[in-house]
């Protein structure tokens, strides 16, 4: 009852922003609500579809990709990072300068959903934060060799069975003592560099529904591979993704001017690689 | 009317119960331990991205007026919260529930915003826990 008529002041109050609008292909309950436990649905080659706009369950994974309790196997000068970064609450976070997440980290900004679409031989992912994307190639194709550095890499998927697995290289990294090239795996800040290897695995678990795990391969930053916790994504059904560009930046004068102050106050040498 | 409105108010809740999203860190510019609530005139509105600004006037009891700026979520994130862009206008009275800024200028991140010529209480997008 509370769900029919928050559906229909949805649509009576937003259907101009198309925030409301019926999609098709959504499997729906007698009512005509979408059914969100209805099975996954699959390609005409009988693949799994993960096409879809998402949503991560929490932020949680945003802010430490790792398991609770449990902590990545940096390198010392990795740590240092970290813990500088920890320590002043990400306020240099690339964010803080309109750079947007990166891989895998765009998709567990649970704010801002993400959409995919999943055709044969590439698969789209559209960030609505900062308007980006991403390209998974599924054509066959290898990882390139000695690629350009790029914030989002390289990648190429393929299925086994019902899991897509993504393997994703060629990323811009900590270079040097710049802490601040390339993406930050999470907000809490775990670093990479250019040696970072990522390979994901989706699982659309039905139509509603789906789980990612992450490994990580840095031998640069980390002592060996290590896997995050499995985050879990709700499809957001009858409803499209909106601009988002950064187009009012005023929050970065006066982080950079709040914490510049608390910095000379207690100098740091993190960041030396 | 009154159906809509309790609707609406029962989106603001859902939002506030989990943590939105601000394109920077909230923790490294705004204080949790430092809630405000204020009451005062709508002076200026920027409806843009990666965060909505609006300013408005606050009257001390001695009289003084000070401008006070308030972040909250983007365009996308207070829409789908229930908000329109005219939700809000210059002049009108709104109070708001907001978290100081670490650097105790007059900057808060707004968790709630009532319209208080109608009542309505919006989620504001604010990133605390």
């Amino acid at each position: 009852m509370l769900s029919a008529a928050l559906l229909s002041v949805m649509t009576a109050t937003t259907s101009a922003q198309w925030l409301s609008i019926p999609l098709p292909g959504t499997p729906r309950t007698p009512d005509g609500k979408p059914n969100i436990n209805a099975p996954a649905p699959k390609t005409a080659d009988g693949k799994p579809d993960l096409s879809g706009i998402w949503k991560a369950d929490t932020m949680r994974y945003n802010d430490n990709l790792l398991p609770p309790g449990t902590e990545a196997p940096m390198l010392p000068w990795a740590a240092e990072v970290y813990k500088h970064r920890v320590a002043t609450m990400g306020y240099d976070r690339p964010m803080t300068f309109c750079m947007p997440h990166g891989v895998p980290d765009n998709m567990t900004v649970a704010g801002l959903p993400f959409k995919i679409i999943q055709t044969p031989n590439v698969m789209i992912v559209l960030f609505e934060e900062f308007h980006v994307y991403r390209q998974i190639q599924t054509d066959g194709r290898a990882l390139p060799i000695d690629p350009d550095p790029a914030w989002y890499g390289y990648s190429i998927g393929r299925w086994d069975g019902d899991t897509f697995i993504v393997d994703t290289a060629g990323f811009k990294g900590v270079v040097g003592d710049n802490s601040r090239e390339g993406s930050w795996l999470d907000n809490n800040g775990h670093p990479h560099t250019d040696a970072l290897h990522l390979t994901e695995r989706f699982r659309r678990t039905n139509f509603g529904h789906m789980e990612m795990q992450v490994t990580v391969d840095d031998p640069k930053a980390y002592t060996r591979t290590w896997t995050s916790d499995t985050m879990r994504f709700t499809l957001q059904p009858d409803t499209e993704l909106l601009e988002h560009l950064c187009e009012n930046n005023r929050d970065l004068t006066s982080l950079q001017q709040y914490w510049k102050g608390q910095e000379q106050a207690a100098p740091s040498t993190a960041g030396k690689q | 009317m009154r159906t809509r409105l309790a609707i609406l108010m029962c989106v603001a809740s859902l939002a506030a119960s989990g943590r939105a999203l601000a394109h920077h860190s909230f923790a490294a510019e705004f204080d949790e331990k430092k809630p405000v609530s204020l009451t005062g005139t709508v002076t200026k509105l920027e409806w843009t991205n990666p965060h909505i600004w609006f300013f408005m006037d606050v009257k001390s009891p001695d009289g003084s007026v000070t401008n006070w700026g308030f972040e909250m979520g983007g365009t996308a994130q207070l829409l789908r919260a229930g908000w329109k862009r005219d939700s809000m206008k210059i002049g009108d009275v709104v109070a708001v529930d907001a978290y100081r800024s670490r650097d105790d200028s007059n900057r808060a991140n707004a968790r709630s915003v009532t319209l208080t010529n109608t009542g309505q209480k919006l989620f504001a997008g604010s990133q605390a826990p």
